[in-house]
This record gives structure tokens, C-alpha cells and sequence, in this order.
């Protein structure tokens, strides 16, 4: 169970502050609605642990996680973009969420590729990011976050931008991780992400 | 094979370490010319380790006035048993510091154009300071300094900085003891002839005299000796100047704080034999301290001779060489 | 809870310490010299100091040169960078970048040798200058100092702001080169914000080589009115025993370096020397028409006429000597005192450079992981120090640090190696800071995030991206140390020459053709060695990277 109680941030120039509580169980998808602006990143950023609240709580099966660093927290994120090294292999970046130091396994490497290969991406491993499209990239991404297996995933308008063949590839990847047990933290503009995929909406 | 060569290497570190122990090393701490590859240094080493059951370990400083500075620093812990290249210039500074012993070494076979009779400084070589010429670009140089002094501000000449320099300081001395307190004014009319004042002998002698950059350098009266001899070359000659030579002496001494000092004064007396000076003359390109005979190089008939030999007592440039300085310093930047 | 495996050295500790540790060695190192020598005479009053009138002539001189040579070494720089920019493709401009890199790292006799032949009173120059334009020209006095400092410091300079500029955003580019800006508003536009946050930084780098320089302005300087803070601090210790003196010098120029260095660490000192940001391959068409580029074409003539004759000079008259350096007396044996010279060079300059290469990444780490701005202004200050402190003073600190070691065999090596590595520091450390910090926000946070922390950062993160870098830092790093003449002469050698000390003990016993043939080896040997680590450094070579990732990151053009 995540469960995120009365966390309190502001920016130093901003007058009101946000105050963000809700709680989600796993294999369950929360979407968080609102106008951009309102402050779904900041949650996002606070949930990964890049920014610090000011108060406030987010428990994790009743464990505070809330001043542990990004790489104690069992969640992994994807942005809307940016979510790779530019400068290392596609395969390379899968890796890196494996085993941070990319000591990979037979098992390992084997199941980047069928990975690679289930996002229909098969013989890209490769590739350097700069040589793939915006859709191909944040399939990329969404492997990592699959293959490192961590209980909640977060997504920051993942599939924004992205033609409707990849939208619906991806969602149904997401589907599937939802109904294997993941949790999903899921801001999103779109109204069929949102029917597809959440199971609660929290507004902001 | 790592280990391999790991127990080589020990083994190597221990046979050396067991050779150490078995015979005595005397460590001289000297300058470079002397102990380069081509140098007096490594025939005299060989020399006189066939006479000892010992070894010599030359510990090599820039200068004389580096071998001064580290004895300082090195106090009564200094590994030197001896000092070999410090020089009228620096030796009362060095006896000033109370870490040099007297020697027994038996001087009357010196050969020098003074007389020496030093408790604690037995000089291995000496030279006079002069200037050498292109005959090519000079045909015919000033005969007296007074004339080089004398001279249009068209005749260029290079000299050392008397503050970084031994032959600058050289030259400073040789000034002071023709004028006395006319020195500044003289170093003023000299001013316009001075192409430029180099750090070192070699930064004036390379960089700037064998590019053509000057018809004459201060330099000393052997250094002909050396283009005779190996250059097989005339064209660079020593200006003798009729007021006398400017006299250098390079000497060396026993540290106190050593625990061989016999061993050392060994070497001192080994220092004043043929076996020692016969190197002197074209490997360091100075006369040497004793009276060679025939062994001395036919080229050194050729240099010049000056008529006297100028000289202040050490202890007397100690004491003022700082205000001479200032002086100077003083004529050269008005 | 710990689901990472963790990375080898990610505790935070590990960024910090080491870095603050080698920063603070250094701080104790110069205060241990200083300290020495008030220790052994007690200061003098600073008001004496403004009472003699020859030491206030030092300072100003000291100042007015450094100023002048900075001024002009920038004049000359920025132009030649931005030629070299603009004509990214002309044949023989990788060889004109090895020559840049070389000038500095060039042992100043050997380069003071060459510049007297062109510019000299009897030089190529000199005589072309009286008989075709009736022009004189003295270079003994401030032109020379100056022309010598520009000669050592504009070809450095200009590499530095050549990688600025090319590495400004694409973005910029891409509407400049829209727009069709000309020259003026390219440079306004494009160039000047792209060189701007390295300005102070190299600035500051110019100034303190010129303010400390020492034979170069004696040997040209014309006279004893040409004297600087550290000739006069070599006279108050070498000759005057004055060690109170000195150490009152000392850190007079040491209040003047350093708060140069303040300043420019000011502005985020994290100016870097050489940025690092996503390469453009845009170009600006301001230098595509004919008189655009012949005008071009003059000006960077001008420039390599006044590199490259000097080198010239330098490889005439070593020519005469090298059969014989090599196989002396005709025999067909390589002569072993130069090769083991050679070798004993390489043996100290190769760790040098591995050292300062590394302590400088350690330092940059430590910037980075410190929160507070004034450790990281404090460690960056001080890896500046080694410039800043007279190496005399430094040595007389180190010689007090380790004393019992001194002066032995083995030890004094690796000393001369430690010291090496410590005054390259400076110049390793410009070259790594921009690349070293330049991981960009998002990144970080995916690497927080998945673990990618300590060692494994590094290697996967900085390494791929910092080759080139890396390779043109240990370059200079190991060029420094190869032709350095003065730590090894300050500790004494047991009679086994490096190659510039060598090149000193032939000058000595008027060897002086064995002398210029072992000046134009060394050269050709700084050559060699920064052709090679460029090529290492180049994409071509990756070899050590591509098991995971078979292409990597496109990479500035220029070699």
C-alpha cells in the first residue's frame, strides 16, 4: 500500500502551497488529474525522492519513505521525455536498470533482448537513443522500468505525443504489469489514458 | 608471472640492500656539470673506488648556491659526507653555517694564481671570468675593460644577472675591484652595450651568443679551450683585458654532521692527484688546482694569460655584496 | 530496505573526501613552505616593501606584464579560434591544433632559442623587417617579454575557446544560421555567450603563467629592470639568504594570484575551460564567400607564421646534431644515455600525467558533492596554488614535509613525479571541469534513481563522454611534466638526467649542437605524444567502450 499523507511543498516564490494526499494498493492505477501547472510533476518529484517536502509523509507497506534517497525507494519513473542516456546503447540503458553497474547475466541480457523484441523493437539493442524516434525511445524506457521490477512505477505523461499504434502497444504493456502487481502513479492530460488504465483518480 | 617477477624484484631490492651494507658510500652532493655523463664526475668516481673499498653516490643540485640551500635545510641530518662545487662566491655564506668541518688535506701542491690556505675549503679547479668573442662578427675586440666600457653602444654584449648567476656575480666583482666606488658610474656608461642580462650561463650562451645574437658573452677564459679542443673550432676567442681577470675557484669541503668523515678526507687528498685533475681540464674546461706538467691539453697554451689575477677575499664579499647589488641594481635601472 | 545492488564508493563520503583531502594537502604543502621560511627569520615589516623603491618597481613591472601579455595573448587567441571554427576543413588543421597544443609545454630554452633566431637581432624576421620595410625592431625589453608570453599562452588560449565555440547549442546555431547573421552578430549571438563563462577562468590561467615567469623575462627582458616577483624571490633566498624577504614576496604574489583566481571562481568558477554541451553541426555561413575566407585564409597565415617559424628554427638547428645524439661517433648502436634519458622521462611524465589527471577528477567530484559554495571555491582555489606559489618556496615546504626521504634514489623519483603531477594540476584541472560537470539534471535523476552511483556513475555516465577530454588533459599533463626542468632540479637527481635535465648538462659543457639535437628530440617527442593520446581520445578509437554500446555520442570534428 502506498499511502501518501498531507505532503506539503512550495516552491520559494509560490504563495499557496500544494498539499497532496491519497493512498493506492498495488496492482491498482491512480491517475492524478489536473490542469498543468497544478503541480502533478511536483508530486511525481516529490514521490521519486528529487525534491524534498516541506511536511508530511509517503508510507510504503507502513515504512516512511520519505528521507530515503532516490536509489533506497522501490519505484522507477518515466518522464514524457529524457528518459535515457544519449551518449549509451539502447541495450546499455536497459541494462543500467537491471544492475547499476552493468554486471548483466546470461538471463539478463537474454531478456532485454525478448524484451526488445515484445515492443517490437527486435534488433535495436544497439542503437544509440539519438537514432530513434520519440515512440521508439519511450518504449525504451517503459522496458526499463518493466525489466527492473520494482513495485510502483511512475509515469509522467508517458505516452504524450506518440502516435495511437504505440499509445495502444504501450498501454497494454502497462495493463499487463498492472495485473502482475504493479503500481502505477499515472499524470496524465489524456482522457483514455485515464479510462483505460486507472482505477482512482486523485485531482489536483 | 606476476609473482615471478614480484620475487625477482625482491630479491634484486635485497642484493642491493646486502651490497649496500658491505661497503661504505660517500655521498657528494654536487652540480650538474660536474657529474653529467661527459663530466669529471663518473671518471673521478671510478677512479676512486678502485683505491677504497667504497662507493660514491653523487647527489645532483642545480648549483652552488642549491647545494648551500639544502645543507641549510638538511641541518646536522644531511646524508652529505662532502660538498664539491661550491665556489669563492658561496663558500663564506656555507662556513658561515657552521655544518662544514675542517680538512687535513696537505695544500702546497696547489697551483693557483693566489695564495690559499683554507681551514675548511680545498679547491678542485679555478678559471678567470672573460669575455668571449666571434671573431667572425669581432675582429678586433676591446683590449681593457676600460676600452669594452669605452666602446659606441653598437657593440653589443651579453652578460649573466650577478643575482642569479655565479659569472654574473663574476663580473660584478671584477667591476668593483678595477673602479671601487666608481663601479655604478661605469656599470651606467657599460649600460647601452648590454644586449640583455640572462638568468643563467646557458640560458645567454645557447639561447642567445651561438645564435649570433652578440659578438661577445661573459663567459670564462677557458671556454675557447673546449672549442679548440673538441669543436676543433678558433673562431671563438677569450678578450683579454689589460686591468687583470676577475679569479674564480671552485671548491670543496667535509660536512660535519658525516659518519665518514675519513673516508671523506680520503677523497680530499685523492682530489689533489693527478688521478683527479687530469679531468679537470677539458672535462670541466677549467685549470686545474695542481700543476699538471705535460698532461695539461696543448690548447690551454693558447688561451689568454692575464697579467694579474683579481681578487677579493670571501669574507669581504660577504659582507658587502648586498649593497654592491643595490648599487648596481641602482646604475642599471635609473 | 536496500533493493539496489550498490555501487562500489557511492557513499557520499567518497565524492568529498578525497578530493578535499588532495585540495588540502596542497594548502598545507604551500603554508609548510611559507611557514619555513618565516620560521627561520622572522618576517619583515610589509610597510618595508613599499619603502624600497626596487621592490615596488618589481610589483608593478611584475603586474604590467602579466597584464599586457594577457591582453594580447586574448587578441591574438579569439580571432584564431574563430577562424578555426569557421573553417572547420581545411587540410593540415589537425596538424595546426597538435602544434598549438605544443607551444606551451615547450621547455622555455628551447623555445626562447627559437624565437631569438626569428625575431632576434640577427633573426629571419629582424632582417626582413629592416631591409624591406625600413622598420627597427628590438626585441630585447617589454616586446620581447610580451611577444615570448603570447608565443607560450595564445595557441593554449585559442585551443581552449576553439572547443567553447564549437560546442555552443544547437539551437543557437540553428537560428543564427536561419537569420544569416553576419560576422558581428554571430559573434554576438553565437560565439561571445559561448566563450563568455570561460573567460575569467583562462584569464586568470594566462595571467598567473605570465606573472610567475622567470627566465623568459630575464633572458629578454633586457636588464634588471625587467623583474618579476619571482626572480626577486630567487634572489632573497638563493643569494641573499633573506628568507623573511622572500617569504614577504611570496605572498605578496601570492595575495595577487589568488585573488584573481577568487574573482573568477566567483562567477561560478565552474567556468570552465573547455564546456562540453551537445556538439553543433550547424556552422555559420559568415566565413563561405571567397573574401571571407581569403581574408580568413590571411589572417590564420599570419597566425601559423608566427608558431610555426620558431619551430623551424628550432628543428634547423637541432638537424645538425641528431645523427649523432642518436648514434654517436658513427657507431650503429642507439646511444644509451639518450634513450635511458628518454626513458627516464617518460617513466616520471606518464604517472605524472595519470596522477594529475586523476587527483583533478577527485577535486572535481569534491566541487560537485560539497554543500556548501565555499568548500568547493576553497578546493578550487587550491588546485591553483601550485601556479601560484614559487616553486622554491614550494620545494623548501615539501623538503620539510618529507625529509628523512629526501635526496634518496628512488623516493626523490617519485617525489619528482608527485610534484610534477601537482603543476600540472592547473591546467588538467580547465580542461576536465566543464565536461566533468556538465550531466545534465535529467540524467542525474535517472541515475539517482536507478542506482547508478560512485564507480558505476563514473564509468558509465563520465567516462564515455569525457574521453576526449581525458586524452587532450593527460596530453598536456604529461607534455608538462616531460619537458619540465625545474621540480627535478630543485631535488637533486643521483646523476641519471632526464631529457631536459640533459639538455641543461650539455649546455653546460658547451655541447651545445648534442644540446639543440636534444631539444628538437624533446619536441618531437611532445609531438608524438600528443598525436597519440588524441588519437586514443578520438571516436575512431573506442575499442575499450563499444562491448556495451556500439556508437557513441557524436563528437566535436576537430581532432
Amino acid at each position: 500500500m502506498l499511502e501518501v499523507k498531507n505532503l506539503v511543498f512550495a516552491y520559494p516564490d509560490q504563495k499557496a502551497p500544494w498539499n497532496f494526499q491519497f493512498s493506492v494498493a498495488p496492482g491498482q492505477c491512480i491517475a492524478i488529474h489536473g490542469a498543468s501547472g497544478s503541480g502533478k510533476s511536483t508530486l511525481m518529484n516529490l514521490l521519486a525522492g528529487f525534491l524534498e517536502p516541506q511536511s508530511g509523509d509517503i508510507l510504503w507497506q507502513g515504512k516512511s519513505l520519505r528521507h530515503r534517497p532516490p536509489w533506497h525507494r522501490p519505484m522507477t519513473s518515466v518522464f514524457q521525455e529524457h528518459n535515457l542516456f544519449e551518449h549509451l546503447s539502447v541495450e546499455a540503458n536497459i541494462g543500467l536498470g537491471i544492475h547499476p553497474g552493468l554486471k548483466l547475466t546470461q538471463e539478463d541480457q537474454l531478456a532485454i533482448e525478448r524484451g526488445l523484441q515484445s515492443v517490437g523493437l527486435g534488433g535495436f539493442g544497439k542503437r544509440i537513443p539519438g537514432d530513434l524516434s520519440g515512440g521508439q525511445r519511450q518504449r525504451v524506457a517503459l522496458l526499463r522500468t518493466i525489466l527492473r521490477q520494482q513495485p510502483m512505477m511512475l509515469l509522467d505523461e508517458p505516452l504524450t505525443g506518440l502516435d495511437s499504434d504505440t499509445r495502444d502497444l504501450l498501454r497494454q504493456l502497462l495493463l499487463e504489469q498492472k495485473a502482475l502487481g504493479s503500481l502505477i502513479v499515472l499524470a496524465s492530460h489524456d482522457d483514455e489514458d485515464r479510462q483505460v488504465l486507472a482505477d482512482s483518480i486523485c485531482r489536483l | 608471472m606476476l609473482i615471478r617477477a614480484f620475487t625477482l624484484l625482491l630479491l634484486t631490492l635485497l642484493a642491493v640492500s646486502a651490497n649496500a651494507e658491505k661497503v661504505s658510500t660517500l655521498t657528494i652532493y654536487t652540480h650538474p656539470s660536474f657529474a653529467a655523463e661527459w663530466g669529471p664526475g663518473p671518471a673521478v668516481k671510478d677512479a676512486f673506488e678502485q683505491t677504497c673499498n667504497c662507493q660514491i653516490n653523487y647527489v645532483v643540485l642545480d648549483s652552488g648556491g642549491d647545494i648551500l640551500q639544502r645543507l641549510r635545510l638538511e641541518g646536522k641530518s644531511s646524508e652529505a659526507d662532502l660538498v664539491l662545487g661550491l665556489d669563492t662566491g658561496t663558500m663564506e655564506t656555507t662556513r658561515q653555517t657552521g655544518l662544514l668541518a675542517s680538512h687535513k688535506t696537505d695544500l702546497s701542491a696547489l697551483n693557483l694564481p693566489v695564495d690559499w690556505q683554507d681551514p675548511v675549503f680545498v679547491p678542485y679547479d679555478w678559471g678567470y671570468f672573460a669575455f668571449v668573442y666571434d671573431t667572425e662578427q669581432l675582429p678586433e675586440p676591446p683590449k681593457s675593460l676600460e676600452a669594452l666600457i669605452a666602446a659606441p653602444d653598437s657593440l653589443k654584449i651579453i652578460i649573466q644577472d650577478p643575482r642569479t648567476s655565479t659569472p654574473g656575480l663574476g663580473l660584478l666583482l671584477w667591476m668593483r675591484q678595477v673602479y671601487g666606488d666608481q663601479a655604478p658610474e661605469k656599470w651606467q656608461q657599460l649600460k647601452g652595450k648590454i644586449l640583455t642580462t640572462t638568468k643563467s650561463w646557458s640560458d645567454g650562451y645557447f639561447s642567445l651568443f651561438m645564435n649570433g645574437e652578440a659578438p661577445m658573452i661573459l663567459s670564462y677564459s677557458t671556454s675557447p679551450a673546449y672549442h679548440m679542443a673538441v669543436d676543433k673550432t678558433d673562431r671563438y676567442q677569450a678578450a683579454e683585458f689589460e686591468e687583470g681577470h676577475y679569479l674564480q675557484v671552485e671548491v670543496a669541503a667535509l660536512v660535519k654532521s658525516s659518519d665518514q668523515k675519513e673516508l671523506g678526507q680520503a677523497f680530499l687528498d685523492f682530489m689533489l692527484s693527478a688521478d683527479f685533475q687530469r679531468h679537470i681540464p677539458l672535462k670541466n674546461v677549467m685549470y686545474p688546482a695542481t700543476d699538471l706538467g705535460d698532461e695539461l691539453p696543448a690548447v690551454f697554451d693558447k688561451l689568454i694569460q692575464p697579467a694579474e689575477a683579481l681578487y677579493f677575499d670571501p669574507k669581504m664579499v660577504t659582507d658587502n655584496r648586498r649593497q654592491w647589488l643595490n648599487e648596481w641594481l641602482d646604475a642599471m635601472t635609473r | 530496505m536496500n533493493l539496489q545492488p550498490s555501487a562500489p564508493f557511492s557513499r557520499p563520503g567518497w565524492r568529498l573526501w578525497p578530493g578535499l583531502a588532495i585540495a588540502g594537502a596542497l594548502v598545507v604543502l604551500a603554508m609548510a613552505g611559507l611557514g619555513a621560511l618565516v620560521w627561520e627569520a622572522s618576517l619583515p615589516d610589509m610597510n618595508e616593501l613599499w619603502r624600497s623603491r626596487y621592490l615596488r618597481t618589481v610589483v608593478a613591472f611584475t603586474v604590467w606584464q602579466a597584464f599586457l601579455s594577457v591582453v594580447l595573448s586574448l587578441l591574438v587567441a579569439i580571432p584564431v579560434a574563430r577562424i578555426l571554427a569557421r573553417q572547420s576543413g581545411f587540410p593540415g588543421r589537425v596538424v595546426l591544433l597538435r602544434l598549438m597544443e605544443l607551444s606551451l609545454v615547450l621547455p622555455s630554452i628551447v623555445a626562447v632559442s627559437g624565437l631569438v633566431s626569428v625575431y632576434g637581432r640577427q633573426g629571419w624576421l629582424t632582417g626582413f623587417a629592416n631591409d624591406w620595410l625600413g622598420a627597427s625592431w628590438n626585441l630585447y625589453g617589454i616586446n620581447g617579454i610580451v611577444l615570448a608570453h603570447v608565443f607560450f599562452n595564445a595557441p593554449l588560449a585559442a585551443r581552449i575557446l576553439l572547443q567553447a565555440i564549437e560546442s555552443a547549442p544547437t539551437s543557437q546555431l540553428r537560428i543564427a544560421a536561419q537569420l544569416g547573421l553576419g560576422r558581428w552578430w554571430y559573434w554576438r549571438a553565437v560565439e561571445w555567450p559561448a566563450v563568455k563563462p570561460i573567460m575569467p577562468g583562462l584569464a586568470a590561467l594566462v595571467f598567473t603563467l605570465c606573472f610567475t615567469s622567470f627566465a623568459i623575462v630575464m633572458t629578454l627582458g633586457g636588464g634588471p629592470a625587467a623583474t618579476t616577483i619571482e626572480v626577486a624571490i630567487y634572489q632573497s633566498l638563493r643569494f641573499e639568504f633573506d628568507a623573511g624577504q622572500a617569504a614577504l614576496l611570496a605572498m605578496v604574489q601570492l595575495a595577487i594570484c589568488g585573488f584573481l583566481w577568487w574573482l573568477a571562481a566567483r562567477d561560478g568558477l565552474t567556468a570552465s575551460l573547455l564546456p562540453d554541451r551537445q556538439v553543433a553541426s550547424h556552422r555559420s555561413k559568415a566565413g563561405s564567400s571567397f573574401w571571407a575566407r581569403s581574408g580568413d585564409a590571411a589572417a590564420l597565415g599570419l597566425f601559423v607564421l608566427f608558431l610555426v617559424t620558431p619551430l623551424i628554427a628550432i628543428l634547423l638547428r637541432g638537424l645538425p646534431g641528431i645523427g649523432s645524439a642518436f648514434f654517436p661517433e658513427g657507431s650503429f648502436s642507439v646511444n644509451p644515455a639518450l634513450l635511458d634519458a628518454t626513458l627516464r622521462s617518460l617513466a616520471i611524465a606518464l604517472p605524472a600525467g595519470l596522477m594529475s589527471v586523476s587527483a583533478s577528477l577527485l577535486i572535481l567530484a569534491c566541487g560537485t558533492a560539497a554543500s556548501q559554495p565555499a568548500i568547493t571555491r576553497l578546493t578550487n582555489v587550491a588546485a591553483y596554488l601550485p601556479l601560484m606559489v614559487p616553486p622554491l618556496v614550494l620545494g623548501t615546504g615539501l623538503f620539510l614535509l618529507f625529509r628523512p626521504n629526501l635526496g634518496n634514489s628512488s623516493e626523490g623519483l617519485i617525489l619528482v613525479t608527485l610534484i610534477n603531477a601537482m603543476m600540472a594540476l592547473p591546467f588538467v584541472l580547465q580542461m576536465l571541469r566543464g565536461p566533468m560537470g556538465n550531466l545534465d539534471s535529467a540524467s542525474r535523476q535517472q541515475a539517482d534513481q536507478l542506482g547508478v552511483l560512485g564507480w558505476y556513475r563514473w564509468r558509465w555516465l563520465h567516462w564515455p563522454r569525457m574521453r576526449r577530454p581525458l586524452a587532450l588533459a593527460m596530453a598536456y599533463g604529461t607534455g608538462l611534466s616531460l619537458g619540465d626542468f625545474g621540480v627535478i632540479a630543485l631535488f637533486g637527481s643521483l646523476g641519471q638526467p632526464t631529457l631536459p635535465v640533459l639538455l641543461y648538462q650539455q649546455l653546460g659543457s658547451y655541447r651545445i649542437d648534442a644540446a639543440a639535437a636534444t631539444g628538437l628530440w624533446l619536441v618531437l617527442l611532445l609531438l608524438m605524444l600528443f598525436s597519440l593520446f588524441n588519437r586514443l581520445g578520438s571516436p575512431l578509437f573506442n575499442a575499450g567502450l563499444a562491448s556495451k554500446s556500439s556508437r557513441t555520442v557524436p563528437e566535436p570534428e576537430h581532432a
